[in-house]
């Protein structure tokens, strides 16, 4: 049983990660706490509720390139909301850029409740991905083993992205030092809206890919939200390597958690959390 | 209008005199949408106080809030005097508020933020997890009179009276050497600190007066509700005043007086007229944050100083 839920909360840190990749990334270089993150996650997840019947249904191809849209939809949506209005009040206090995402949190949710309906929807996991394989006697479903392998392949893409290109060279600089990249004459406003809009895509496809495995309702942007705030802060804000460390850490204890004290596991991650912070106070001051 | 805007003194005896006489002429519909607009008021101050004065911004200060709910509805339920009941909701809160100020105030700015809102996801979850003391989601109700036996009209003065209370202790207090210290250290910590204040402790103190405050609003809250909720401490209900405050207009008293009318008064109105209200309350909260950083506050203040003399 512990196995099995290693093996659970493993998969379960490889979506979290998807989602707070985005957030941290966007963090590090727009310094930007977005709460619409979680929102943008929902909206890959209804996308692809309303994609599925039409594009190859069944299929495993069908289901990628589904997957693969929404993201690419929720992607444009963020880079809408980054040009139209975030680019506005860079220079404003972060009080004033975090109530902007706010305002983007319920705008997305009214629009999510208008369009698709208060009710709980499912979509149906692609035939060709349905099944489970048998390890040491337990079963496990092919389709999470799947999105495991998918998340862990963003996981090295991305890796690849910002250790190898110059993309990637660019997102480092801009997280280090912003203003020394615009005086080496590079357009910021680029960098900006391309990370926006990357994050956007990471949690829109982690939204895409979550959606067979659970209900999509109107109330997943709140709980992705807390999650990914989560990981990013414990794993240090900005740091890749840390959310993706502290996202397998939380999916794993959440999961083992539930079987020792089932109703302390979430109490948990965030006491983990405040002790981060707590810790970091200290170490601040020497 | 000039002598109200250099004597707030007078226009806040004016406004509390105004708001009494319309509780007591109000019919019972208005009756109950005043009384629960007071006491968001009173919430979204208390935040404003930390926000505007202090320079902390919490993510978190539905902790307090939702402790105050509990801490009167559960000693209520035990069978305490109710009286006694609705001390014990503050005094929980401002426990509370002691304890996670003195963490979160080691931090600044976007990491004081987020301890606040981990202290806050903390408590909702003790809350929404402890079945046998809090009843989990289905929450608590009947512990107390509807009204605390007071009428809805004596229970709506007395919602008021607390309102202007706590907005009169902000009052007091930023116009005392203490909230001079407060808002120095608010403004910048480090002058603060050469001037031999000690920031934490500054920024403790303020927080547990706006934490004990929340807990006065959640008390009330939960009184005039009849009922008590885990989502009180939740994320929905630390938002809510923080968008108030800066639909307000931020570094202001009066703004979250103006905040809590607007929030509530569009939300009211568009609820009742379209579907999506939720929709233009969001590109109302951006436009009002990218185009008048000091809020509706701040337009009235325009307005008012192009009539008066300059001097």
């Amino acid at each position: 049983m512990l196995f099995v839920q290693i093996v659970n909360g493993l998969m379960e840190g490889v979506m979290l990660f998807m989602v707070a990749s985005g957030l941290t990334l966007i963090f590090g270089v727009s310094r930007i706490v977005n709460f619409a993150h979680g929102s943008f996650f929902m909206l890959g997840a209804f996308l692809t509720y309303q994609f599925a019947p039409h594009i190859l249904p069944g299929t495993m191809l069908g289901f990628v390139l589904t997957v693969i849209m929404a993201g690419m939809l929720t992607a444009f949506v963020g880079a809408c909301f980054e040009v139209i209005v975030l680019r506005r009040i860079y220079h404003a206090e972060e009080l004033l850029q975090l109530i902007v995402t706010v305002g983007m949190v319920m705008i997305m949710r009214d629009v999510v409740r208008v369009v698709w309906g208060m009710n709980d929807l499912a979509t149906a996991i692609p035939d060709a991905m349905s099944g489970a394989v048998n390890v040491d006697s337990y079963w496990f479903p092919i389709y999470n083993l799947g999105v495991m392998g998918i998340g862990l392949l963003v996981v090295v893409v991305l890796w690849a992205v910002v250790r190898f290109t110059r993309v990637g060279v660019l997102l480092r600089a801009a997280t280090d030092d912003r203003g020394m990249v615009a005086l080496l004459g590079i357009n910021q406003a680029y960098i900006f809206t391309g990370v926006f809009a990357s994050g956007s895509l990471l949690a829109g496809i982690a939204g895409g890919l979550a959606a067979p495995l659970g209900s999509i309702n109107f109330l997943l942007d709140t709980t992705v939200i807390t999650g990914a705030f989560l990981v990013v802060v414990i794993g240090g804000l900005g740091s890749l390597s840390g959310a993706f460390a502290a996202a397998l850490a939380i999916g794993v204890l959440k999961a083992v958690g539930v079987l020792y004290f089932p109703r302390a596991a979430m109490v948990t991650a965030f006491v983990i959390m405040a002790i981060v912070l707590i810790v970091r106070s200290f170490k601040a001051r020497g | 209008m000039n002598i109200l805007v250099r004597h707030p003194v007078v226009a806040g005896a004016l406004a509390f005199v105004a708001s009494a006489s319309i509780l007591v002429l109000a019919n019972d519909v208005w009756l109950m949408r005043l009384t629960e607009l007071l006491i968001w008021i009173l919430f979204a101050a208390s935040l404003n106080f930390l926000i505007s004065f202090s320079g902390m911004v919490s993510f978190g200060h539905a902790a307090y809030f939702g402790l105050g709910c509990y801490g009167f509805a559960l000693s209520a339920k035990a069978g305490v005097p109710i009286i006694v009941a609705v001390m014990i909701g503050p005094l929980v809160a401002t426990f509370a508020a002691a304890i996670y100020g003195a963490l979160c105030v080691r931090l600044n700015k976007i990491y004081f933020a987020m301890l606040t809102l981990a202290c806050a996801e903390i408590t909702y979850s003790v809350i929404h997890q402890w079945y046998d003391l809090t009843g989990g989601d289905t929450g608590l109700t009947q512990f107390a009179p509807p009204s605390l036996d007071l009428g809805a009209r004596g229970f709506a003065l007395l919602v008021l009276a607390c309102c202007a209370g706590g907005l009169l202790v902000i009052r007091l207090v930023l116009n005392a050497p203490l909230g001079l210290v407060i808002r120095s250290v608010g403004e910048n910590p480090g002058r603060a600190a050469a001037l031999g204040f000690s920031q934490r402790q500054v920024q403790w103190v303020a927080f547990v007066i706006a934490g004990s405050l929340a807990g006065v609003a959640g008390t009330l809250y939960s009184a005039f509700q009849g009922n008590a909720f885990p989502d009180y401490a939740g994320m929905r209900f630390s938002l809510a005043p923080l968008v108030m405050v800066i639909l307000g207009g931020l570094g202001s008293f009066f703004g979250p007086v103006i905040g809590a009318i607007v929030e509530k008064g569009l939300t009211g109105v568009l609820s009742h007229y379209v579907v999506f209200w939720e929709l233009i309350m969001g590109v109302v909260v951006i436009t009002v944050t990218v185009y008048s950083p000091h809020g509706f506050w701040g337009l009235i203040k325009r307005v008012i100083n192009k009539g008066a003399p300059r001097g």
